[in-house]
C-alpha cells in the first residue's frame, strides 16, 4: 500500500506544532520557578512535624506543594485531601498563572503529539513505530502522556521543566538528525507483532524515561538535603528548594519503575514470541536482545536494591539510572552501529 | 541500616520494631540483614561455615551482585562476534586481531552464553533464588495459618492513623469496626472478650507474596524450559534452489545442530520441494530497492508417501510440519551454467547458488567447479546490470537485467587432495588463469574459452532460499512460565499487604468511647494505601449509628479533615 501523502504532511505539521508548544510549556514551567509564588518557605518546612511529613508523603508533591500554597500562611499545615483527581484542576488553577499556562500547554502539546503519531500511522497503514525516528516520536509521546498523568495525579509541576525539557530535547534531536519520511516496512517487520512488541517497548521506554528524570532530580534533592543537614547549605534557598523533597521523589521514581517494569517484561516476551515466528528461535542473544535482557536485569536489581539494607536511597537510584543508560545504549549504539537481526533503525 | 535518611524515606521502618510489623512475611530483607551481619559459631565449624555460606548466597546483597555480574557478563556477547550466531565473523576477528583473539577465546568470549563462567553466574543466581523462595513459601504458609498480630498500644504512631469519638461502648465500637473490616475480607483477630482492652487487628493482601513467589518460581521454569530445548531440540539449515527437493535427513542438511540428547535418527522424516521463490522490491521513491515481500512456494509431505500439501512460507509465517517449523531465513540467486570440456562433453550443468555480497543490490559472488573438464570459474552475478567504467554494477536487487562476470581457470581443482573445500571458494593454487580480465555473459550467451579448453554457457537465473528447520520442545513450557512470571509480577506489584488496627477506649466524659484506627503497609509498590486507609477509616466511622465524623486532629488524612 502506498503512503498517504496528506496524512504524512499533517503528521509532520502536528509534530512541529507539538515541539513548539512543548517548548512554550517548558518556558512556562521555568517561568513558574522564576516568578511564581514560593511553594514552601524554610520556616514552614521546618515547622512541619516529622509525623505529618510522613503522612503526606504518599500524596506526592501535593503535601509539599499545593497544600501550603492554598493554606493561609499562618494556618497550621493541613495535608492536602488525598482524594486524587477531584481537586486537581482547582489546585492547578490556584497554583498561579505560570502553572496554569504550563499545564495547559503541556496538554495541548501532548494532544498535538498524539495527533501527529496517529496521522503518521494512517499515512503508512501500520503502527507508526517502524524505524528509529518513528520510535523516538512515539516514545516521547508516551513520556508526555505519562507525565500529564503525573502532573494531575501528583500535582507535579515542579518536575515539568525537567521532564518536558527532556522530551523537547529528545524530540528536537530526532526531528533535526534522523527525520525519516513516511514509507513502507521491510518484510521482516510486516507482522502484527510489530504493534504488540514495539508498542510495549515504546511504552516502557517512555515510562522509564520519566523515571530517569525523576531519579536525577532525586539525587539533586538528596544531595541538597544532606548538605542542609551538614550545615553546608541554606535550607529553603534557590531553585532546589522548590522541587519536591527527596523522599517524595524516591517514592514517585519507584512507582514509575514499578509501572514500567511489567510493561518491559511483557515487551521482551512479545519480542521473543515474534522472534520465534520470524527467525525460528525465541531467544538467540542477538545484540539487541542481550541489551534488553541487561536492562531488565538491572531494573530488577534496582527493585531488589530498594528492599535491601545499605542499598536504599542514592545507591538504588544510581542503579536505576544505569539501567536507563543501558536502554539508551541499546537504542542509540547497539541498534545503529552493531549489526544484528534488529538492524531496522533506518538511520544511515 | 547505614542509610541516614531511611527514617524519612521509609516511614514503615519507624514502626519496624513495633509488634505490628513483626513477621510481616518479608523474608528477603530479613535474610539479607541477618545473613551479612553474623559470623559462624566457632564450635560447629563445618556446619557453621556451610550455614554461613548458604546465608551469604541467599542474601539479597549476593543476589544483587549476581544480577550485576549477569548483566555485565552478557555485554561482551553483544559486542564480540559469537560462534553460535556468526562463526564467519569470529574467523574474521581472528584474522584482524591475531594477537588478541586467542586470549579472548581462552576466556570464552566468542561463545559467552555457553561458557562455564556464565553458567556459574546464572546457576548461583538461581541457587540464591531457590534459597530465598523456599523458606519464604514456608513462611507464607505459616503466616496464612496464624492470625494477624495484636494491635499495638499506640496506634497514632503508625504511618496512617485517625480517630473519632463514638457514642457506643468500646466493645461495641470495636465490634462495629470489625464488621466493616470483615466485610472487606480482612482476616481478623479480636481482643479477648474478658479483657479490659478492646481492639481488632485486620490483615489483607497475602496474595502479594503468592505473586512474588510465583514470579521467581516461573523464572526457574523458564530456565528449565530453555535447558529442555537445548537437550532435546535441534536446529538445521538447508539451502534449496527452485525446483529442488530435500528430505529431512542429516546427510541432506547443510548444517545440523542437535541438542545434547538428539541423534540423527530422531529427525522427523518430511520432504519439501521449493517450487518458486518470489521477492518484490519497491520500484521507485526514496526506499527504492527495499524489499516489500518474500514468498517461498513449497510442496511438502510430512512423511514419505503422505499426502503432499502446499504452503507459502514467508518471513513471519513459517511452515509447521508435525512439531517442526520451517522458516525462510535467507535468499539469493543461483545462475545456471553449462560447462563443456575440451572433448565437447557436458561436464557441468547446474544452478549454482551465489552468495550476496551486497544486500542492497544483491551483487553476488560464487564459483563454478567442473572437475571433469578441469575447469573452474570465479563469478560475480549482477541482477540489474548497468555498465560503469568498463565493468558492470548492480543498481537494483531484482533480476531485471542479469549478467555474470567470470574469471576462468584451468588445471587441477584440488578436490581429490583430501582437504575439505568450501563450495563457495575456488582453490586456484594449482590452476592457471585463462584470461586477464573478467568475461561478461548475459543469459543465453556462451564464452568459448581460449586455447580450445571448452566453453561455459550462462543458461539462466534461478533463485535459492535458505531454510531453517527447528524443533524446540521447551518452547511451550517457556511461554507458559513466562506468562506465569508476568502474572506473578503484576500481582506482587499491585496487591499490597496491609494491616489495619482499631482500638477503642472509654471517653474521658464517661459515656461513649474514643476509637483510633491505625494502618500500615510494608509493600505498597504501586501506591494507594493512603487512599484506601482514608476510605476505610471513613467507612468505619460511618458505620456508627450516629455518623460521627472523624476527628480532624492527630495526623489524620481522612477526607473532610
Amino acid at each position: 500500500m502506498s503512503v498517504n501523502l496528506g496524512f504524512a504532511q499533517a503528521s509532520s505539521d502536528f509534530l512541529t506544532a507539538a515541539l513548539l508548544i512543548y517548548s512554550l510549556a517548558v518556558l512556562a514551567f521555568a517561568g513558574d520557578y522564576a516568578f511564581g509564588r514560593p511553594r514552601r518557605t524554610a520556616a514552614a518546612k521546618a515547622a512541619v512535624p516529622a509525623t505529618a511529613q510522613l503522612a503526606t508523603v504518599g500524596a506526592g508533591s501535593a503535601g509539599g506543594g499545593s497544600a501550603s500554597d492554598t493554606a493561609a500562611p499562618a494556618a497550621p499545615v493541613v495535608p492536602a485531601a488525598p482524594t486524587p483527581r477531584a481537586g486537581a484542576f482547582k489546585a492547578i488553577w490556584e497554583a498561579g498563572p505560570w502553572v496554569r499556562a504550563a499545564v495547559a500547554l503541556s496538554m495541548l502539546g501532548t494532544l498535538a503529539h498524539v495527533v501527529a503519531v496517529t496521522t503518521r500511522g494512517l499515512a503508512v497503514h501500520r503502527a507508526p513505530w517502524g524505524n528509529m525516528y518513528e520510535f523516538i516520536t512515539a516514545l516521547t509521546c508516551v513520556a508526555a502522556i505519562f507525565f500529564c498523568y503525573i502532573l494531575i495525579r501528583y500535582r507535579a509541576w515542579p518536575l515539568g521543566v525537567f521532564v518536558m525539557g527532556a522530551v523537547v530535547i529528545a524530540l528536537g534531536l530526532a526531528e533535526a538528525l534522523i527525520n525519516t519520511p513516511a514509507g513502507p516496512l521491510v518484510p521482516a517487520l510486516q507482522s502484527y507483532w510489530l504493534s504488540i512488541h514495539v508498542t510495549a517497548m515504546t511504552l516502557a521506554t517512555g515510562i522509564f524515561f520519566v523515571a530517569a528524570v525523576l531519579g536525577i532530580m532525586y539525587l539533586v534533592a538528596e544531595r541538597y538535603r544532606k548538605r542542609v543537614a551538614a550545615g553546608k547549605a541554606e535550607p529553603g534557598n534557590g531553585l532546589i528548594a522548590r522541587i519536591p523533597s527527596a523522599a517524595q521523589l524516591d517514592k514517585l521514581t519507584y512507582r514509575t519503575v514499578v509501572f514500567g517494569f511489567p510493561v518491559w517484561t511483557f515487551g521482551v516476551m512479545a519480542g521473543a514470541i515474534w522472534a520465534d515466528q520470524a527467525w525460528g528461535r525465541y531467544w538467540g542473544w542477538d545484540p539487541v536482545e542481550t541489551w534488553a535482557f541487561v536492562t531488565w536485569v538491572i531494573y530488577a536489581a534496582y527493585l531488589h536494591a530498594r528492599a535491601t539494607a545499605g542499598w536504599r536511597g542514592a545507591r538504588a537510584h544510581y542503579i536505576q539510572l544505569v539501567a536507563f543508560a543501558t536502554l539508551m545504549v541499546n537504542i542509540f549504539v547497539i541498534q545503529i552501529f552493531i549489526t544484528g537481526m534488529h538492524s531496522y533503525a533506518g538511520v544511515s | 541500616m547505614t542509610d541516614v535518611h531511611a527514617p524519612q524515606s521509609q516511614p514503615e521502618s519507624v514502626a519496624a520494631e513495633d509488634e505490628a510489623t513483626h513477621s510481616f512475611g518479608e523474608g528477603t530483607t530479613g535474610a539479607a540483614e541477618s545473613g551479612t551481619g553474623r559470623t559462624p559459631e566457632p564450635q560447629a565449624a563445618n556446619a557453621g561455615w556451610l550455614r554461613w555460606g548458604w546465608r551469604q548466597l541467599t542474601s539479597m546483597r549476593t543476589a544483587l551482585i549476581l544480577l550485576f555480574l549477569l548483566a555485565l557478563g552478557s555485554i561482551p556477547g553483544s559486542i564480540l562476534p559469537q560462534e553460535g550466531t556468526d562463526p564467519a565473523s569470529v574467523q574474521q576477528y581472528y584474522t584482524s586481531h591475531p594477537g588478541l583473539a586467542p586470549w579472548l577465546n581462552h576466556l570464552g568470549l566468542f561463545n559467552v552464553f555457553a561458557t562455564p563462567w556464565f553458567a556459574a553466574i546464572y546457576l548461583l543466581l538461581f541457587a540464591s533464588l531457590v534459597g530465598c523462595v523456599v523458606p519464604r513459601t514456608f513462611r507464607l504458609v505459616g503466616s496464612a495459618r496464624t492470625p494477624p498480630p495484636r494491635a499495638p498500644r499506640n496506634l497514632a504512631r503508625l504511618p496512617q492513623s485517625s480517630s473519632y469519638s463514638s457514642a457506643l461502648s468500646p466493645a461495641a465500637a470495636v465490634e462495629g469496626a470489625a464488621a466493616v473490616l470483615g466485610g472487606q475480607r480482612f482476616r481478623l483477630r479480636r481482643s479477648a472478650p474478658d479483657s479490659p482492652d478492646h481492639w481488632v487487628s485486620a490483615e489483607k493482601g497475602y496474595l502479594r507474596e503468592v505473586g512474588n513467589l510465583l514470579f521467581h518460581l516461573s523464572l526457574l521454569g523458564v530456565l528449565l524450559s530453555i535447558a529442555a530445548g537445548g537437550l532435546f531440540g535441534y536446529k538445521a539449515d538447508k539451502l534449496l534452489v527452485e525446483g529442488q527437493t530435500f528430505a529431512n535427513t542429516t546427510s541432506a542438511l547443510d548444517e545440523f545442530h542437535p541438542g545434547r540428547l538428539v541423534s540423527g535418527s530422531d529427525l522427523a522424516p518430511f520432504t519439501l520441494t521449493l517450487n518458486k521463490f518470489t521477492a518484490n522490491y519497491i520500484e521507485s521513491g526514496q526506499s527504492r530497492g527495499q524489499p516489500s515481500n518474500f514468498d517461498a512456494d513449497v510442496t511438502y509431505a510430512s512423511s514419505p508417501g503422505a499426502k503432499p500439501g502446499t504452503y507459502h512460507i514467508r518471513i513471519n509465517d513459517p511452515l509447521s510440519v508435525d512439531s517442526l517449523k520451517v522458516y525462510l531465513i535467507g535468499h539469493g540467486y543461483a545462475p545456471e551454467f553449462k560447462v563443456t570440456g575440451a572433448n565437447g562433453k557436458v561436464a557441468y550443468q547446474e544452478a549454482t547458488p551465489f552468495i550476496p555480497a551486497n544486500t542492497a543490490t544483491f551483487l553476488s559472488d560464487g564459483v563454478v567447479k567442473a572437475p571433469d573438464a578441469s575447469l573452474g570459474f570465479m563469478g560475480v552475478f549482477v541482477p540489474t546490470a548497468i555498465p560503469v567504467n568498463g565493468t558492470v554494477e548492480s543498481i537494483f536487487p531484482a533480476a531485471d537485467a542479469p549478467a555474470v562476470s567470470l574469471i576462468g581457470y584451468s588445471g587441477n581443482l584440488g578436490l581429490n587432495s583430501g582437504v575439505p573445500q568450501s563450495v563457495y571458494q575456488l582453490d586456484t593454487t594449482g590452476m592457471t588463469k585463462l584470461s586477464g580480465s573478467p568475461y561478461l555473459l548475459l543469459p543465453g550467451q556462451t564464452w568459448k574459452l581460449p586455447g580450445g579448453k571448452g566453453s561455459i554457457t550462462f543458461v539462466g537465473v534461478k533463485q535459492w532460499v535458505s531454510l531453517a528447520i527447528t524443533y524446540d520442545p521447551g518452547q511451550v513450557p517457556a511461554l507458559v512460565c513466562g506468562i506465569l512470571a508476568l502474572a506473578g509480577l503484576l500481582i506482587s506489584f499491585f496487591v499490597r499487604r496491609r494491616r489495619v488496627f482499631v482500638r477503642a477506649v472509654p471517653a474521658a466524659s464517661g459515656s461513649g468511647s474514643v476509637v483510633t484506627v491505625g494502618g500500615l503497609t510494608r509493600s505498597d509498590a504501586s501506591g494507594g494505601f493512603e487512599e484506601e486507609f482514608a476510605e476505610l477509616a471513613t467507612e468505619i466511622a460511618a458505620a456508627e449509628p450516629d455518623h460521627n465524623k472523624p476527628d480532624p486532629g492527630n495526623n489524620s488524612e481522612v477526607p473532610g479533615a
